[in-house]
């Protein structure tokens, strides 16, 4: 594995950008025309960012993006650099959020072409939209629930009674067939109980989301999967909920949150 | 007894993960580039996540390999044929939450 040389690919260039986190509601006001976002009458916000560079907000409409200044995208084959920038950048996203409530939340690695005045203008003609869903999203936060097996459990069932005594009674090579066919009831018989606690946790969970979500499960181990966009205020009442599902033998319940809302961000 | 709260630690990165290189918003406009608008965009960053060897930097445990399917199915990726590599604790991965009062409350042992 070799270690990205800082200086490696570029592989989109541009002479200046601004590398984006956030998009946050905030008082009215501009920065002052034509001045760093130091000066005038900018929001007071810092904090290190991706490659510990200075994080900073550009403000228009009522609106404040927090930027660093690149000239590059992020690209390395090292994940310590990779797990680095991403926490890093989510960092600051929640330093955001603490600050201004709940950000709008851009995908890692992205850059505006231009300097502090191509974002402000992005800021004012994308103005509405983005009042539109920061006033949406104002109190909410993604939480991300998945429900698992611990192992498999021991199912109580005639045909996989019947197929046990087959291979006891069996010689080898039909026992291999039989053996099988009894993994495959086990299978169904495993999906058949998965879907019962998904649809349990799903009938739970949905009364509390403004917005639901499916997720693909991540290994065979999960029976369900759902990204949350909830109110903060309810984040106890949906832990009660998941407290019930996971009271239930052999399941566990992974809850994570509060994210910024990844999931349910907006195509802009 | 207290009512499940959500957490945010190093196990949750594979949320991260996903997150911050799959979902977000996007801007569709000229003045924008992102990861992933070409082929050429991120492909390296997808590896380094993707790869079963260095998940285990992560310092994430895998219990039965769990986490690390997450990663790289987070990731876009197909498993690798491998068993856990070592298990290895970083603290340095804890992740600050904004609002969670208690992050060290989590249902995963009971």
């Amino acid at each position: 594995m070799s270690v990205e040389d800082a200086d490696g690919d570029r592989p989109a260039d541009f002479e200046t950008g601004r590398y984006l986190y956030c998009v946050v509601a905030v008082g009215d006001g501009d920065d002052a025309d034509g001045e760093s976002a130091a000066s005038g009458d900018a929001l007071a916000f810092d904090a290190d960012g991706v490659e510990g560079e200075s994080v900073y907000a550009i403000r228009a409409d009522g609106l404040a993006a927090l930027v660093h200044e690149t000239d590059s995208l992020y690209d390395a084959d090292d994940i310590t650099r990779v797990r680095e920038w991403l926490l890093d950048h989510q960092s600051v996203v929640d330093e955001a959020g603490e600050a201004f409530g709940t950000p709008l939340p851009f995908r890692f690695d992205t850059v505006v072409t231009g300097d502090d005045e191509a974002v402000r203008e992005w800021l004012r003609d994308a103005s509405d939209d983005l009042h539109a869903h920061l006033a949406d999203l104002a109190g909410h936060w993604e939480y991300r629930v998945e429900v698992a097996r611990t192992d498999d459990p021991e199912f109580e069932d005639d045909r996989l009674d019947e197929l046990a005594a087959e291979i006891e009674a069996a010689d080898e090579g039909r026992a291999f067939l039989l053996e099988k066919q009894r993994d495959r009831r086990r299978t169904e018989l495993r999906r058949a109980a998965d879907d019962d606690v998904a649809a349990d946790a799903r009938e739970r969970l949905r009364p509390l989301a403004w917005e639901f979500e499916e997720n693909d499960a991540a290994d065979e181990h999960v029976a369900a999967s759902f990204s949350l966009l909830a109110h903060e205020d309810d984040e106890g009442a949906i832990g009660e909920q998941l407290d019930a599902v996971a009271a239930r033998d052999g399941i566990e319940v992974r809850f994570t949150g509060p994210w910024p809302p990844y999931s349910f961000a907006p195509e802009l | 007894m207290d009512e499940t709260r959500p957490t945010r630690r190093q196990s949750d990165l594979a949320d991260v993960v996903e997150l911050l290189l799959d979902k977000g918003v996007v801007i569709n406009a000229d003045i924008a580039v992102t990861v992933g608008e070409t082929e050429l965009l991120g492909v390296k960053l997808r590896a380094a996540v993707a790869s079963f060897e260095t998940a285990a930097q992560y310092g994430m445990e895998f219990p039965d390999g769990t986490d690390v399917d997450r990663v790289e199915h987070a990731a876009g990726v197909e498993p690798l044929e491998d068993g856990p590599g070592e298990q290895v604790e970083l603290d340095e991965l804890e992740v600050e939450s904004p609002a969670a009062d208690d992050p060290e409350d989590e249902r995963d042992d009971d």
